[in-house]
């Protein structure tokens, strides 16, 4: 054979093997990020179980001394009702923020209380849930970043070429709905020592 | 009538061919490295979970720490390397890596990270060449003592920073100061014969206490590491990994029950600060012994955070499916390090290609040849 066929082979199978690593690395790193942002997900879900967990022990500590505080204790019993952990990720994000509206309520009216307050039981569990809800909170930002990388990942050369092949579609963020970006309902004007009715 | 080929041409062009694919393997590697990097979104320390993650933060010194070949700098990881050039001869001096245990702190927290089995992707701080009369480059204090230090006291630095010092005594040979050039002079010059001076390369990439990093590993808690010890520096420490007799010998006593906890074995030294007079809690003396003092709260919990690490608590290290990496910098530049690579590894597939042609040319005699 001519030495520069075989050159221009060699050039032609060089360039070929250049091409499939691309596109070999590439499909890998996808199945790589969408692993990972199950993993985070799993994560976040770990956290939103423990909170879970958590929240009845809450509302028992403080059930006797503000049983009149009937609304705010509905709240949190509801928020926690509706978490399930198989809803769709906007669905589950929506509950997430409600539990956290609901205990930020709970969490401003036990300010009112002295007695409940400064009980050993509810600042120990004041402190823990607080710990979830940062830990929530980091893990949602973490999985949201993972989410980006991925739907940039998949809109850019090469993954793109590769996208409509292997039908990968932009994952959903897990955002808080706007209803739920306000502050919680407690007036911090009120009697600091009400009276039960 | 065959063409006739210089063997030299065809030398180089295979040498190019050679050193195009090498490059462009190198470059593919980057590649993959920089897409993981990329593609990993960073952990914050406080709120990580078991698996593989990627943090970035500051490194802060553990236990021990090292002090660097070339520089004398206290560091946790160098890599060292001395190639000396005399005439026609390239040769390696004196090559070293080694990297000791260390903690990264974000704005959450912090982790304790071992390094056993990591890929350290640090760039060099010092490459410097000796002059073309041997003078040795600015910067270069060859390590004179142990390699290990204890890590440096903050505190004790700024004091040291904010002391005013007296000013250092006469001037060695009568108040002159020898530059190094008589030196040479007198070695190379004065004795009527020049003989040239051997040209080294001094190259040190390391980590300091202080420096931006990017992690990526497994999070794991400590009582899951197979090898505390050992994964505490890039060398086994483990006597039973290394020693059969030994692994053997701590078998048999593990099955005796005859084993003795740190505390049984160690005694009085197993109490974190006793070493330095500074008990975490009150040792056991002997009614003559003096008394020592106690740590204050501050300095306990800080001797306990640093020779104990609770069972539970997670730790950054390698394992047999999760690679650790360590690379100097914020994670973009840690990528984009590795993307250059890949660059460099596509001129370098072309660089192969040219050379495969030039080769095929020089073969077969030119465009058009049998």
């Amino acid at each position: 054979m001519n030495p520069l066929t075989v050159a221009a082979l060699f050039a032609v199978v060089l360039a070929f093997l250049i091409v499939a690593f691309l596109a070999l690395t590439t499909y890998n790193a996808i199945v790589d990020l969408r692993l990972r942002i199950d993993k985070a997900w799993s994560n976040i879900d770990v956290a939103l179980k423990q909170r879970f967990d958590q929240l009845p022990n809450l509302v028992e500590a403080v059930r006797d001394v503000m049983s009149w505080e009937k609304d705010v204790l509905t709240d949190v019993a509801a928020a926690r009702a509706a978490y399930s952990p198989s809803a769709p990720i906007p669905d589950q994000a929506a509950t997430s923020a409600a539990t956290t509206s609901a205990v930020r309520s709970l969490f401003a009216v036990v300010e009112r209380y002295p007695e409940v307050r400064s009980a050993a039981n509810v600042l120990a569990l004041q402190e823990e849930i607080e710990r979830l809800e940062s830990m929530i909170a980091d893990r949602r930002e973490l999985y949201n970043d993972q989410v980006y990388r991925y739907n940039t990942r998949i809109a850019q050369v090469p993954a793109v070429l590769l996208a409509g092949l292997f039908g990968w579609r932009a994952r959903p963020f897990f955002e808080v709905p706007d209803a739920d970006r306000r502050r919680p309902d407690a007036d911090l004007r009120a009697d600091p020592n009400p009276q039960p009715d | 009538m065959p063409p006739t080929v210089d063997p030299q041409m065809l030398v180089v062009s295979g040498g190019g061919l050679l050193a195009g694919l090498g490059l462009l393997a190198r470059g593919l590697r980057g590649y993959r490295r920089a897409g993981q990097i990329a593609d990993t979104a960073p952990s914050r320390i406080a709120s990580i979970a078991v698996g593989e993650v990627l943090v970035s933060g500051v490194v802060e010194s553990a236990e021990l720490t090292l002090v660097s070949p070339l520089q004398s700098v206290d560091c946790v990881f160098y890599r060292s390397r001395i190639d000396e050039a005399n005439g026609e001869t390239v040769g390696t001096e004196f090559r070293e890596e080694r990297a000791v245990g260390f903690r990264i702190r974000d704005e959450t927290g912090s982790l304790r990270v071992f390094p056993r089995g990591a890929r350290f992707d640090i760039p060099p701080v010092f490459d410097e060449r000796s002059g073309a009369l041997g003078e040795e480059p600015a910067g270069l204090m060859m390590r004179a003592g142990a390699t290990y230090a204890p890590p440096a006291d903050r505190d004790a630095q700024i004091a040291a920073l904010l002391t005013v010092h007296a000013p250092a005594g006469p001037l060695p040979s009568g108040g002159e100061v020898d530059d190094g050039w008589r030196g040479f002079a007198s070695d190379h010059l004065l004795d009527g014969h020049y003989t040239s001076a051997p040209r080294r390369h001094y190259r040190e990439a390391r980590l300091e206490p202080g420096d931006i990093v990017t992690i990526l590993g497994l999070a794991l808690p400590f009582d899951q590491l197979a090898d505390p010890a050992g994964a505490d520096g890039t060398e086994s420490a483990d006597p039973q990994l290394v020693d059969p007799e030994i692994a053997a010998d701590l078998a048999s006593a593990r099955d005796a029950g005859t084993l003795r906890s740190p505390q049984d074995a160690w005694g009085n030294a197993a109490i974190p600060g006793f070493g330095i007079g500074r008990p975490v809690r009150a040792p056991e003396l002997d009614e003559a012994a003096t008394e020592p003092h106690l740590a204050a709260a501050g300095d306990a919990q800080r001797f306990e955070r640093t020779f104990e690490i609770a069972p539970d608590a997670l730790i950054l290290a390698a394992s047999q499916t999760v690679p650790l990496v360590i690379a100097g910098g914020p994670p973009a530049a840690a990528a984009s390090r590795q993307e250059r690579l890949f660059l460099i590894g596509l001129l370098g597939a072309v660089l192969a290609i040219g050379s495969a042609m030039a080769m095929a040319v020089m073969v077969g005699g030119g465009i058009g040849g049998p």
